[in-house]
């Protein structure tokens, strides 16, 4: 006899209540095995097939030498503001091709978030939650692949390329955990067959039939996922040519700008092109405890250019309107200049931006103080900015999943979608 | 000039610089005037006493404020040099320019100052209630000046041929310009590999040829980035010796590879951030820069290129660095607030000046500077002062 039930089995009288209850407003979804969907919604959001690119400025980059300039204030550095197209709004000197996109995108410069180290922070800000040792929370990727991905289809639904976070899938379980691949998008080697065409599809045939008698006997979400996973990294043979750029990449150089996260961000539009729902793009490294201003000046300028030419890629291909593109990193990063020329890690004050889908261009929202010590107006916590971001993705952000019997919603409990950011 | 096998510190003077980080200094050709510039681009000129020793005493700081402001540029102030006449410096500045100031030149206006804001606070909060309100100093206020505006970013690096009529800047797009000082025009210009700085210049003797170390930052963890240490002809603006590929003949500074990654790794490190001719053009000086474990100076053969020896006992990494006039000794300063003197033949130290702060990464010395005869040495410290050290060598 069962001593306890896996959450997959499981089905309490609350959300079964709430499932009933709550059909028109998005229902309840549980937990990886999506056994119990609701598929009024589900439709909904698969008809619309929204993407979203995360572009992950691992270490955190500082606000100041991006979006929330304090020139001329003793936490200002030594970058200047420029002009934009969108008038009285300026960033750093440094992001030339981003101030000629901010029509598109939101900047918001009032986060306050709780996670002031990296792993935290990292942990954070993919999943809206704080580290748990109770709960594995899913990341953002994993909660859009669910809820906006395509089963079946040959590319996985969420694709890490040289990113970060060790979440995962969390409780949504296996069949969304992120696929990653590696800085220059090599593909992992399992996903080459060594074996001749016909040798690989008769080993294959003898694979599948001797799983399906073992399955039959023996039915386990382990051998489903084992199968799952060999049919998704099989399938990946066939459409490997959708991660090569080489040859293209003559042709897209000086749009994304001729460096390594301009590659990676001209991967992820060829990978929304093909439908995939969720892909994160890292750079790394933002620590800069020490020479601030020099890691800024290095790592900053191919970003924001390869930023700048994906955004304008996408919306030259219609894909903007569908896609959410949003910039972040775990953490900002402090107002004093300590004495190795570097900003260390802070989160009372910090800036991120989205664009895309439905976000508001042009606009700039909250207020940091006179110093970027505080926020001023319009606090965003990390609830909020999951928030905003799934309900941009047309995901209801209160949706509920189930860790074991916990119900946990998407967002944060309290967390509030910033409608402001919304057009 | 001093003899520095003897030479030993006969006073040592502090002088405020506070509220940002000071960059640069240089001590006019007579040692009798200070010019010092901070990360905010603000410059003032000290005048210093004769005999800092006779007047204020061995430790004494002397009561000593700027006597003239520098007004003009808008942005931290990168590198000063001092030309031969005694009266003209140049200024380097992240806010593109190259400015040349005329110390004799009349002046505009007068400001008052503080330049002990951060002392004043420190003075409150133990209860002296008039210290912020103190009056601070009046200086004489100097706008004329003649700007070389030809770079399009950061100006990071400045040298002065010897007798005083060429200058070479280098900016963050790599870019480097030679200019006639008599007639203020660019006469050369050259670029380095895409993505690169200039940090560092220094002409040869005969001012044919500037050393150049270019760097950049990695653009992601997963970058090799480019690096070069190159001898230009400065007339016709072609490479004369690639000191790196002298060193490894396999080294591409555009591959990625192991290969490259091992140069960045021991011989680059951060960056080569201070360069030096020694005065007989026979050897060249190039000392690592950033948080490196410690700041090794490469000396390597001008003729060939390859490396005579490594010297240097900085904790972390240089900041500045020159030979001294005889050509025998090193002058550098670093990240651990220290001057140091090197004998260039065996890289025995011979005297080490201010104290390290003590503890991992405190403060650092930015700029070095020594007036003609060598006896009075200069250092900024991003603390908040000025170092003057006056030497003596009997």
């Amino acid at each position: 006899m069962k001593t306890h039930c896996g959450s997959s089995e499981h089905l309490s009288r609350r959300a079964l209540l709430k499932g009933s209850l709550t059909t028109s407003a998005g229902g309840v979804v549980m937990n990886w095995g999506g056994l119990f969907g609701n598929p009024g919604w589900a439709e909904e959001v698969q008809r619309q097939k929204k993407h979203c690119i995360l572009l992950w400025m691992n270490g955190g980059a500082s606000q100041f030498e991006t979006f929330d300039m304090k020139v001329g204030r003793p936490t200002g550095g030594v970058f200047r503001s420029i002009a934009t197209n969108v008038p009285g709004t300026q960033v750093c000197e440094l992001m030339p091709h981003m101030a000629q996109q901010m029509d598109k995108i939101a900047v918001i410069r009032s986060m306050r978030t709780s996670e002031v180290d990296h792993p935290g922070g990292i942990y954070l800000m993919h999943t809206g939650y704080r580290p748990s040792a109770t709960v594995r929370f899913p990341e953002v990727g994993a909660i859009v692949a669910k809820y906006q991905g395509r089963p079946g289809k040959d590319l996985p639904d969420f694709i890490k390329v040289s990113s970060q976070g060790d979440a995962g899938a969390g409780f949504l379980g296996p069949r969304y955990q992120p696929f990653g691949i590696g800085s220059k998008g090599d593909l992992p080697p399992f996903t080459n067959s060594s074996l001749a065409k016909e040798v690989e599809s008769r080993r294959h045939e003898l694979r599948s039939f001797v799983e399906s008698q073992y399955t039959q006997d023996n039915p386990s979400q382990l051998a489903r996922m084992h199968h799952e996973a060999y049919e998704a990294a099989r399938r990946l043979q066939s459409v490997q040519q959708k991660f090569k750029l080489d040859a293209e990449w003559d042709k897209y150089r000086e749009l994304y700008g001729d460096s390594g996260f301009g590659r990676r961000c001209l991967l992820a539009r060829k990978l929304v092109e093909s439908g995939v729902a969720f892909i994160e793009v890292g750079q790394s490294s933002y620590d800069s405890h020490a020479d601030n201003a020099s890691w800024h000046k290095g790592l900053v300028p191919p970003m924001e250019q390869a930023w700048a030419g994906l955004l304008t890629d996408l919306k030259d291909r219609g894909l903007l309107d569908n896609t959410l593109v949003v910039w972040t990193g775990e953490i900002g990063r402090t107002p004093k200049i300590n004495n190795r020329a570097g900003r260390d890690h802070y989160v009372r004050c910090w800036s991120t931006a989205l664009a895309g889908c439905g976000i508001k261009g042009g606009l700039v929202y909250g207020e940091s103080d006179a110093d970027g010590v505080e926020v001023k107006d319009s606090p965003v916590s990390e609830g909020d900015f999951f928030a905003t971001i799934y309900q941009s993705l047309s995901i209801n952000p209160r949706e509920e999943n189930f860790a074991g019997v916990r119900p946990v919603p998407l967002a944060p409990f309290g967390s509030k979608v910033v409608t402001d950011l919304l057009a | 000039m001093i003899d520095w096998s003897k030479a030993k510190p006969a006073g040592h003077w502090q002088l405020p610089f506070e509220g940002a980080w000071p960059t640069a200094v240089a001590l006019l050709p007579s040692g009798k005037q200070l010019v010092a510039g901070n990360e905010k681009g603000e410059l003032f000129v000290w005048d210093l006493p004769g005999d800092l020793v006779a007047e204020v005493g061995k430790n004494e700081t002397p009561p000593l404020a700027p006597v003239r402001q520098l007004v003009g540029h808008e942005n931290g102030i990168t590198r000063i040099v001092a030309l031969p006449g005694g009266h003209t410096i140049a200024t380097a500045s992240l806010d593109h320019t190259v400015r040349l100031w005329d110390l004799n030149a009349a002046t505009a206006g007068t400001a008052e100052v503080v330049l002990d804001r951060e002392s004043r606070e420190r003075k409150a909060k133990k209860g002296d209630k008039q210290a912020n309100s103190a009056p601070g100093v009046t200086v004489a206020q100097q706008t004329d000046c003649v700007v070389l505006k030809s770079h399009a970013d950061w100006v990071s690096a400045l040298a002065l041929s010897r007798d005083g009529s060429q200058l070479v800047s280098g900016d963050y797009r790599a870019q480097v310009i030679v200019w006639d000082v008599a007639s203020r025009a660019a006469k050369q210009q050259w670029q380095g590999l895409a993505w690169n700085w200039i940090v560092a210049l220094a002409f040869t003797p005969d001012a044919k040829s500037a050393l150049v170390s270019e760097v950049r930052y990695k653009r992601d963890d997963f970058d090799v980035p480019a690096a070069a240490l190159r001898v230009w002809n400065v007339t016709d603006a072609q490479v004369t010796l690639d000191l790196l590929k002298a060193q490894f003949p396999k080294y591409d500074p555009q591959a990625a590879s192991y290969e490259a990654s091992q140069v960045w790794r021991k011989f680059v490190a951060a960056g080569l951030v201070a360069v030096d001719v020694s005065p007989d053009g026979k050897l060249l000086a190039a000392g690592q820069g950033g948080e490196t474990d410690k700041g090794t100076i490469h000396l390597l053969d001008a003729t060939s290129g390859k490396l005579v020896r490594s010297v240097g006992n900085h904790q972390y990494g240089v900041t500045d660095l020159r030979f001294t006039s005889d050509g025998r000794y090193l002058l550098s300063v670093g990240r651990d607030t220290t001057l140091r003197v090197t004998t260039v033949a065996d890289g025995k130290e011979l005297l080490a000046l201010n104290a390290p702060r003590g503890g991992q990464f405190k403060d650092w010395l930015s700029a070095l500077s020594v007036s003609a005869d060598e006896r009075r040495v200069a250092a900024a410290d991003i603390a908040g002062l000025v170092h003057v050290w006056q030497l003596v060598d009997d």
